[in-house]
């Protein structure tokens, strides 16, 4: 049996909200597997960033299991946390949230290096990465020199560079204009594709969810399936 | 860890260049003023500073004030002739020069030329008796116009002197010291008074002859040279002025390098955050931190201390100003100290900087 990438377990958060106690995920379990990219839809403060942020090891859960290729992180210290998101998770944010003074190459250069493992390999896989997401003429370029969809695209990259696991992304479109969305979610989906990843994007979008594998929607709490893409599909050619 | 630095600084070459600046010139103000402290202490008091001497036997009530301490000279008979002990005489004297009337202020020192105590003449001859009474003077004197077979003239003596040479580095109190020979320095008193000397110098320590002189001459004591430096009027209160002048100035460049470092690790919490995000552990990013504030001190001290380096060359004589490497480097050391400290105070910063804060969550 190959091993599940991530899989959430009974996961709850709670936020403190004046004197009130608000929880905002409730019980909710998820899996995602590779080689499909899974949308998460939902209302404005429904909990998806929250989630998002749960899976990506950058908040602990109040409650629930958090596995992360067969190991529970949910309990991890700061530091191990760090190691999860560096070496499992590739993590784009709606901010592409580049470094400012790094050149292009040398935002892949930088998670390369913070693992230890800049050599001739991983030099190629950047130039790789850069070719794929169409941006190798940009290679020395610095990123405030970059359009919206470009800088969203080096960070595709990036998140790919330590050839983590898992992709999150948290709304990666919201920024940019209905064309460069599908242009990047087309991207994310072909790099999931190519390279066997599991991936989570959340998204307002629903233009783009023809991309997506499984489309869940966010509501009380909890995830719940809403239909497969296949279906989706035949209904939408249905209508037409 | 340390390219990461690098191409940060040189992005933000105006930020890092600002702090880089002041970092510059607190470093050359204390360079500054330490060179100043030396400068001023080698004006005030290089005569002791320069002699060839282990201790000082003064009176027990001058304080370690050479210009306070005398001993009779009939006294002082007793221990005459000794290689290794000689009498010193000193007084402050306004001497007119014969020629343009002009007044020169002088440490008259009278010894043994042929002794341990006689300072190589850089320039002329030196002091002979079979002359009159000449003098081999400290070069600053040449400052004031005075030059080699001018003729000084001392009022209460009545004494005419001729400069027959120039020694350097021999001044006291900040004023030049003219040397002249016994002869010279007991007919400076009037014939009703007792001559005397001021000091009895010891040039190696040599326990026994310290004890034999003790109990000879009554009422003395043997003071280092140190403290008969200290002895030399406003030595101490000068030096003492100016190191407390270094103190507040490393104290305020402690503040404002904290201050400094914690503003821009503030400035770069959501940046640290992102990091974070990414991968980068407190320990990668404190590193990196401290790194740009190795290279920033390096470059800002080194330019200081090339600065204090240029400065010593193209300074006026007339300022005392002494670049002295030891003294540089230690606190060249201490500044260093200071800003690693301040960086360190800020990474508490980075510390409670949340990965979190990439989701751009607005708050
Ligand atoms: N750190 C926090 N402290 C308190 N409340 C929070 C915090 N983070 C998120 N929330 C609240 O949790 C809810 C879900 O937020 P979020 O996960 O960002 O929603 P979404 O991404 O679906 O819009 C919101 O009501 C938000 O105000
Ligand atoms: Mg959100």
């Amino acid at each position: 049996m190959t091993k599940i990438p991530l899989e959430l377990k009974n996961i709850r958060k709670v936020f403190q909200d004046g004197e009130q106690e608000v929880e905002i995920l409730h019980d909710l379990n998820f899996q995602a597997i590779k080689g499909e990219l899974i949308a998460i839809l939902g209302p404005s403060g429904s909990g998806k960033s929250t989630l998002l942020s749960i899976a990506g090891a950058l908040l602990s859960p109040d409650g629930g299991e958090m596995i992360v290729n067969g190991e529970n992180i949910a309990n991890y210290n700061d530091k191990q946390k760090a190691d999860v998101r560096l070496h499992s998770i590739g993590y784009i944010f709606q901010a592409s949230n580049l470094v400012p003074y790094l050149k292009v190459k040398d935002q892949l250069k930088l998670v390369a290096d913070l693992a230890g493992s800049w050599n001739k390999e991983t030099q190629q896989r950047a130039d790789e990465l850069l070719k794929s997401v169409g941006l190798a003429h940009r290679a020395n370029h610095y990123v405030q020199h970059l359009s919206g969809g470009e800088k969203q695209r080096v960070a595709i990259a990036r998140s790919l560079m330590n050839n983590p696991d898992i992709i999150l992304a948290d709304e990666p479109t919201a920024s940019l204009d209905s064309e460069r969305s599908s242009e990047i979610v087309a991207l994310i989906a072909k790099e999931v594709k190519e390279k066997n990843k599991a991936a989570v994007m959340v998204t307002h979008d629903e233009s783009i969810l023809s991309y997506c594998d499984k489309i869940y929607e966010m509501k009380n709490g909890q995830l719940t399936l809403r239909t497969t893409l296949k279906t989706t599909l035949k209904t939408t050619l249905r209508t037409t | 860890m340390f390219s990461l630095s690098l191409k940060e600084i040189r992005f933000f070459k105006l930020r890092y260049s600002l702090i880089g600046f002041i970092m510059f010139f607190v470093a050359a103000l204390v360079f500054i003023i330490s060179g100043l402290a030396n400068g001023l202490s080698s004006d005030n008091a290089s005569s002791i500073q320069n002699m060839n001497a282990h201790a000082f036997y003064l009176d027990k009530d001058a304080d370690n004030r050479l210009d306070r301490s005398r001993f009779d000279e009939k006294v002082l008979s007793d221990i005459k002739d000794n290689k290794n002990l000689q009498a010193v005489g000193l007084q402050m004297l306004s001497l007119k020069e014969v020629d343009s009337d002009k007044k020169v202020d002088v440490s008259m020192m009278g010894i043994d030329p042929n002794s341990f105590l006689m300072p190589k003449v850089t320039e002329g001859s030196t002091i002979k008796s079979s002359k009159g009474p000449t003098i081999v003077a400290d070069d600053s004197l040449k400052k004031q116009g005075i030059e080699i077979g001018d003729k000084l003239y001392e009022e209460n003596s009545d004494i005419t002197y001729t400069v027959v040479g120039f020694t350097e580095k021999q001044t006291f109190s900040h004023t030049p010291v003219a040397f002249v020979n016994k002869e010279s320095w007991e007919n400076l008193f009037p014939s009703k008074q007792k001559v005397s000397y001021n000091t009895i110098v010891i040039k190696d320590a040599n326990k026994d002859l310290q004890e034999d002189v003790s109990s000879t001459i009554k009422d003395g004591v043997w003071a280092e040279k140190g403290d008969v430096i200290k002895g030399i009027p406003g030595y101490d209160a000068e030096q003492k002025s100016l190191f407390m002048m270094l103190a507040f100035l490393i104290v305020i460049a402690v503040f404002v390098l904290t201050a400094f470092f914690y503003i821009m690790t503030i400035q770069k919490v959501n940046q640290f955050g992102v990091l974070k995000a990414i991968g980068a552990k407190n320990g990668f990013l404190i590193g990196s931190t401290i790194i740009q504030v190795i290279i920033l001190s390096i470059v800002s001290i080194g330019a200081a201390i090339g600065f204090a380096a240029i400065l010593q060359a193209i300074m006026p004589k007339g300022i005392p100003f002494v670049f002295d490497f030891g003294v540089i480097l230690i606190y060249s050391g201490v500044l260093f100290i200071v800003s690693i400290f301040g960086a360190l105070l800020s990474s508490a910063s980075i510390v409670k900087a949340d990965p979190l804060q990439a989701m751009g969550r607005a708050e």
